[in-house]
This record gives C-alpha cells, structure tokens and sequence, in this order.
C-alpha cells in the first residue's frame, strides 16, 4: 500500500469522513479556545465539568435524545452546581469542586452501569468518533461559527484581562463578565466536543493544542490560530492511526493531542529564535 | 479665572463592609495639578485610588473625578507569561472608549506607537512584553496609560523597582503631562521625592494634611502620618525635616 | 435468576454485587450473611478509616486534585497489570509513587491544579490506559471494574493491603498530625516555628498515593476522592477542632461506606459509584442545614489542635 492509499483509503468510508469532519470542526474551535483555558487557568475547571456532566449524557443516551441535549443540560447542572458549592468558604474551592464532581461523577456512573442500561457507558467515557451523528456534526458546527464570532468579539477584553485583571478593570472592563463569558463558552464548547471525545478525554482538545504551541506563539491571534491549525491536523493524524493500526478512536485523537503537546515543548527550535529575539530586544534598548 | 478641580472628594469614607478603612478625606487638585499621595502600608492609598476609579462606593461623602482617570498600577501584578508585545499593551489604553468589541483602528495604533515613542520605546514596539526590562515595562505601562488619553492620571509607586534612566523618563513625561493640563495623582512612601510636587496628601486610616509640601510636610504631620515607621533625620520644628520611612514587608 | 455461580467478570454481564436478587431489596444482613460481602464489608471499614483519617489533612492541606489525580494517573498500569496477571497493587503502588514524586518535584502542582501539565497527563493516563485495554489487550468489560471498582472481586491480599494502609494511617496521624494540621493551617507560619514543611508535605503526599493504590480494588481508579475527599468534607462542615475533624470524618466515611455498599448490593452496581453519590448528597444536605444555621456566625475554625 502506498502512501496515497493511506490516506485516501479511509476518505472511503462515510463514517470516517464524518468524524474527521467532526474532529476538524472540533479541533479548529478548541483548538483556539484552548489559548484562553490555559492563559485563565482554566484546566481544572475545564476537567470538572466534563467529569460532571456524565449523569446528563447518561440519561440523554438512556431516554434516547440527542446527546448533546443532554450534555448541554449536565454541563449547566454540573456548573451551577460548582459555582454554589464553591462560595461556601469553609472548606475550600478545590476540595467542594472535588465534592461536587465525584457525586455527579459517581451519578452518571451508577446510571449507566445499573443491570437496565444499555452498554455504552465506554462510547460516554472516552468517546466515539465513528459513532458521530449527522446531529452531532450540525452541533459541532453551530459550535465552530458561535466560538469564532464570540473570541473575535472578545478578542480585546479577553487579552487586557489575561495580561492584567487590576489593569483592565481601570480601563473601563468588567473582568469578572469577560471571565464569566469565557467560561460560558467553555462549557459549550464542553458539551459539544464530549460527543467526539468522550467525557474523560474531552480535555486533551481544550488544553494540549495551547500547551503544544505555547512556545511558537508571539501573540494570542498567533497562538489561537496555530493552535486551531494543529489541533486539526492532531486529530486527523489520530483517526489515521486509529483506522491503519484498528485502535479506539476517541483515546487515539486525545493520544495524538498528548503527543503534540509534549513535542511542542520538547522541540527546542522556536525557543532559540525568540531568545535569539529578546537578546536583540535588550541590545537595542541598552 | 478659576476652572473646576479635575479631582475632588469632600467628606469621604471609605471602607469594605464593617469600619471605614479610611475616612475625613477632603481635598481637590485643579487640571495640571500634581498631587503626591504619602502614607504606610494600609494607610488606605490603593482604597483612595479605588475609589477615583469608580470601583468603590463612598460610605459618606461624594468624589468626583473628570472622566475616567487612567490607572498605572504596580507592574508584580502583570503576567509576564503573556505573549503580547508592547504595542499590543499601549494599545489596551484604546479599551477605554467602551467599544471593546472593535478590532484597534489605523489612529489608535497612531496613538499607541505615539505613547511609545513619549516613553522612548518606540524600538522596543514589537518585544514582547515579558522581556523587557523591569523599567521598560514600566514604561510600556505608562504608554498604555498614555494611550487612554485621560484628564486624570492614578498612578501607584510608580518609581518602586525602576532603573534610574526609566524614572528619568519617567519624570519627563509626567512634566509634559503637567504641561497639557493633566492631572496627576501619584502615591509613594519616598517623603523626599514628595518635595517635588504641587500638593501633598498624607493618608493614615484618615486624612492627616493636605496642602503645598512647604506647608505640611513637617515633623508633627509625618509623625502622625507613619507612626513608628518613621526616621526623623535631621532638623526640629515644621522646617528642613529630612525623614526616611521603614517599609515593614507585607505577606 | 443470576447467582454467584453465574458470575463472571470480563463479560458485558458481569455484575458487581453478589448473591443477591437484582430488583428486590436486600436485607442489611446480607451484608454479614455471604462470605463474599463479608470480604467487601471488612475492606471499606478498613479503606473508610484510612481515608476519613488522611482525608481530613487531605482537606486541610487543599490537595483535593492531587488525591483525585493519583488514582486516575495508576489507571494504565493497573490494565497492564490486571491483563497480564502482574500484582495490580505493585503496578499501582509503582506508578502512585511515581506520580507523587513527579508532583513533589514539580512542587507547585499540590497547591495548583490549575496545571494544564496535570490535566494532560491525566487525560494521556486514561487513553492510554483505554487503548491498553481495547486494543492490547482487549479485557473489554474488565475497565468498567479497574474505573469503578467491585464489590466481588475482592480477596484477603486486598484486604491485607487495605489493613495495612489503615495503620499506617492511624500511625501517621498519630505520629505526624499536629504537624499536618499546623502545615495544612498555614505553611508560612509552619515553616517559620521551624516545623519541617517539605518533609510533611512529602510523607502526607506518599501516604495518600499509598492509600489509594489500597483503595483501587473497591472504588476504582476514578472514585478515590469518594473515600479521600468527601467524608473529611462533609466533617469539615461541623467540626471545631483537629480532633473532631479526624473523628467525625472516619465516621462519616465509615457510615457512606456501608452504606453504599448496601445501595450497590441492592441496585447491581459498583461501591464507588454508590458511595459517591451518597457522600455528595449527605454534603449537599449537611451544608444547606448548616448554612442556614450558622449563616450568621463565623465559620469552623477546625484547625486548632
């Protein structure tokens, strides 16, 4: 088999071509929110509410409704839950984030592994690109043009409040409304990519194409397009591998965006440029 | 003819729930006005700016301020990790005008590589803003504050941690500032360099003086306005006082 | 009607309950009457004493992610270890410890599980760990019991390793609590009474992963923070001082323990899971009641000794 074979072979197949639409569209739109998750530090919230809103795709998968319906109503569940749990200062925002999540956890869990359920409860875990659904593809969708606009509209707040929370607040910003916008986008964008990734790899696409790019990017337009560019061909890479070699799809997309990531930090050739940049930065201003 | 003050507060008290952290606060300050505002730690100097800057409510009292003051705080509190340059920085000062919405304009990147070039990094436009020098960001900071193009001017240490060529800079500016009728209100704990400006206000929990340095900047008052934390090192009387303050380092 | 007999594990069938009737509602006695969950009894005492005791400082010292994330971060190891007969507790133990000395290392990751590196390597765990298991070596249904834990599979080597893991727990709140809970109140002043702050954060952080490995078997490799976390934080909504903390949390896990294990017998379904829920609930209903009691009041100081 030749290298065209490789990759036309599976175009073949219409459920292929599905996910890697899907994993195209939901890697181009993670891929950039992914800048904002890591420069909020948004990671751990980010796991909390795809751990959090299996109940709701547990009930969504056994009522028989689009799952993304159900990922939408567990992810609202899941954060307003947080949100309360977490101003009672007595114990702490990590450990009633931590309380919040295994109940909800353990609920989707004892759903689905109750006699009745059908068995899906893996495809809900760790995902199911094959399984994509013409519904789940529109939702993906709707999901890249919404993200795009709402990051274009924020563009600048979002980067003055990055940069200095204090400072945008002077100019006239609202930084707990442009954090609360991005987090709002972020559950979306939760809800929707757990049809492709799965509940507990959904991660791998919101966190590893800033980490993989983290240190090629001179500005956040850069690092958003970068990252959208390489969580794309990420994902493709692992549906490829995951058709040539038969291994699970969903753990082999997340694989692909873990591998990424390490290699972005490992590689050394940007990071001698921009230091290469910076020494010429100091020389100039000396 | 008198013009109204840029700056005004009349029988403020300010606080966060529970007492006042600072009150009796009376003064006002006319465009081109620079006001030095000295006081220790928790003397209530940041809740003052806070206060210009509209994000906290009087518990008595009214201030008023003449649009939207721009705020230079201290630069610890920027994330270095942040991969902006220091154009991309001057132009956040563009924010102001409310339409955060809309990418910068061909004028407000005028504006900001202007600032930049009054603070004397217009080289440095495109460095990323992490590796620049302590100083330089200071700067950077102050061009975005420039940018905003605002009648007032907040500004919190802004000499703490700077190279002295920056302040030299820094300094020029803030004449030139003068000069266009800006007003400036910069807070420090260097009683020295408070000699140089217009007004002084001294701030302990409540106002302790306010008037010309000449005026008030004498034992009794810096007594009162540091507690403990002052050296008196020369001098007696409300004249020639030459005093150093004792910063106590705050976890 | 499924009896032991028919019981397998590895099979989309398998159950997680034993011997008893789906559908109908078991009797408390169950519990003591079949050797089985006399086994499963005896493993979530011992597993709920050692969590409710390093669950406490666990609160205290905010490494609720840590305890979370070392359990996950064993996942792959176990499915090795599980589909090629290695000792599952040595490749959880090995990889539990490997975690923990790649958090202490990194030092900041205890107290910020904001780390986008954490997140990654859980996630590369849990894929990894899926592949392994679909792929490698297939052990198909198998996962569901490495993720959640049994009520069934349990054995005296889990039991022993359970009971060893509470002593040394007991040991170790006895021997080192007061310095975790003056590190765990505030790690500056600790620091400055001269008390050794990285020593103790190094021995609660080994603990805990210790503790987890022996928690795997009955709650899975996702659930450890149902035994580790809940429990201490229901406790911490009452409890005044240290002590009543360490109490009230090993009672409290005790309680969620049984207590899920009788709603896993009767409902068919993992321990995790059910005491999950349970601990989420009654932290749910403790702290709406103790809200509205002492929304006045100054809240639990919990930290004096």
């Amino acid at each position: 088999m030749d290298l065209t074979d490789l990759i036309l072979d599976p175009l073949r197949s219409g459920i292929w071509r599905r996910a890697a639409a899907e994993v195209v569209l939901l890697g181009g739109i993670c891929g950039a929110l992914s800048f904002w998750v890591t420069s909020f530090r948004l990671s751990y919230p980010a796991e909390s509410l795809a751990h959090g809103l299996l109940p709701g795709l547990v009930l969504a998968a056994l009522a028989g409704i689009p799952l993304v319906l159900g990922g939408l109503g567990g992810v609202a569940l899941a954060a307003g839950c947080v949100a309360l749990a977490s101003r009672d200062p007595r114990i702490g925002a990590d450990s009633a984030t931590a309380v919040v999540v295994t109940g909800m956890f353990g609920l989707g869990a004892l759903l689905a592994l109750s006699p009745d359920a059908p068995p899906r409860l893996e495809e809900l875990l760790f995902g199911d690109p094959l399984g994509i659904t013409h519904t789940d593809l529109i939702s993906a969708l709707a999901l890249a043009v919404v993200g795009a606009g709402a990051l274009a509209a924020l563009h600048r707040p979002l980067c003055a409040v990055a940069f200095d929370a204090p400072g945008a607040g002077a100019l006239g910003l609202r930084p707990g409304g442009v954090r609360l916008a991005l987090f709002m986008l972020l559950a979306v964008a939760v809800a929707v990519a757990v049809q492709g990734l799965g509940s507990l790899l959904v991660l791998a696409v919101l966190v590893a194409p800033a980490v993989a790019v983290r240190r090629a990017a001179t500005n956040p337009g850069v690092a958003m397009l970068s990252g959208a560019a390489l969580a794309a061909v990420a994902g493709l890479a692992g549906l490829y591998a995951s058709h040539h070699l038969g291994s699970a799809a969903g753990a082999s997309v997340a694989l692909a965006l873990c591998l990424a990531a390490v290699a972005g930090s490992v590689l050394p050739w940007r990071l001698r440029r921009g230091e290469a940049r910076a020494r010429r930065g100091r020389r100039a201003a000396a | 003819m008198t013009r109204a003050p840029a700056v005004e507060a009349h029988g403020l008290a300010l606080g966060y729930g529970g007492e006042p952290a600072l009150e009796g606060v009376d003064f006002e300050a006319a465009p081109g006005a620079a006001l030095c505002v000295l006081g220790p730690n928790g003397g209530g100097k940041t809740t003052l700016f806070r206060a210009l800057l509209g994000e906290l409510q009087p518990l008595a009292g009214r201030v008023r301020v003449a649009g939207r003051p721009a705020y230079l705080a201290q630069t610890e509190r920027t994330r270095l990790d942040f991969p902006v340059s220091a154009l991309d920085v001057a132009l956040m000062g563009s924010l102001a005008d409310g339409r955060w919405w809309r990418p910068p304009g061909r004028s407000q990147r005028h504006a900001a590589l202007a600032a930049l070039g009054r603070v004397g990094l217009e080289g440095q436009a495109s460095v990323r803003f992490g590796e620049l020098s302590g100083g330089q960001r200071q700067r950077v900071l102050l061009a975005r504050a420039l940018t905003q193009d605002a009648a007032v001017l907040l500004l919190d240490e802004p000499f703490a941690g700077v190279d002295p060529a920056s302040a030299e800079r820094i300094t020029a500016v803030f004449t030139e500032l003068r000069a266009e009728g800006r007003t400036l209100l910069v807070s420090t704990h260097d009683v020295e360099s408070a000699r140089l400006f217009d007004l002084v206000l001294c701030l302990n929990r409540r106002q302790v003086a306010f008037g010309t340095p000449a005026q008030r900047l004498g034992r009794e008052v810096l007594e009162t306005t540091y507690g403990s934390d002052i050296v008196v090192l020369e001098g007696s009387g409300d004249t020639a006082v030459r005093a150093i303050t004792v910063q106590h380092h705050e976890h | 009607m499924p009896t032991l007999a028919t019981v397998r594990l590895g099979e989309n069938d398998s159950r997680y309950a034993p011997g008893v009737d789906p559908g109908t509602v078991p009797s408390p006695l169950d519990l003591l009457d079949l050797p089985l969950t006399r086994t499963a009894l005896a493993e979530l005492t011992l597993l709920a004493i050692c969590g409710g005791l390093l669950g406490a400082f666990v609160v205290l010292r905010g490494l609720a992610f840590f305890a979370h994330a070392v359990g996950t971060a064993t996942f792959p190891a176990v499915v090795v270890a599980d589909a090629t007969g290695f000792s599952a507790t040595l490749a959880g133990l090995s990889a539990a410890a490997a975690y923990a000395c790649g958090v202490e290392r990194a030092g900041r990751s205890v107290r910020d599980p904001g780390d986008s590196a954490t997140g990654l390597l859980l996630v590369a765990a849990l894929g990894g760990g899926i592949l392994l298991a679909s792929d490698v070596f297939e052990s198909g249904a198998a996962v569901d019991r490495l993720l959640f834990g049994t009520a069934i599979g349990l054995n005296g080597a889990d039991l022993a390793l359970s009971g060893a893991a509470a002593a040394l727990a007991l040991a170790a709140t006895i021997l080192f609590g007061r310095t975790w809970a003056a590190v765990g109140f505030d790690s500056d002043a600790a620091g400055a009474l001269g008390l050794p702050v990285r020593r103790a954060d190094v021995l609660l952080l080994g603990s805990v992963a210790l503790a987890a490995v022996a928690a795997l078997p009955a709650v899975g490799a996702l659930l450890v923070s149902s035994l580790f976390v809940v429990p201490a934080a229901v406790a911490r909504l009452f409890a005044r001082d240290v002590p009543a903390l360490l109490l009230g949390s090993v009672a409290i896990a005790a309680c969620l323990a049984v207590l899920g294990l009788y709603l896993s017998l009767w409902l068919d379904v993992p321990p995790g899971p059910a005491v999950a829920v349970l601990g989420a609930a009654a932290y749910g209903m403790c702290a709406l009641l103790t809200g509205l009691r002492a929304s006045t009041r100054t809240p639990a100081a919990g930290t004096s000794w």
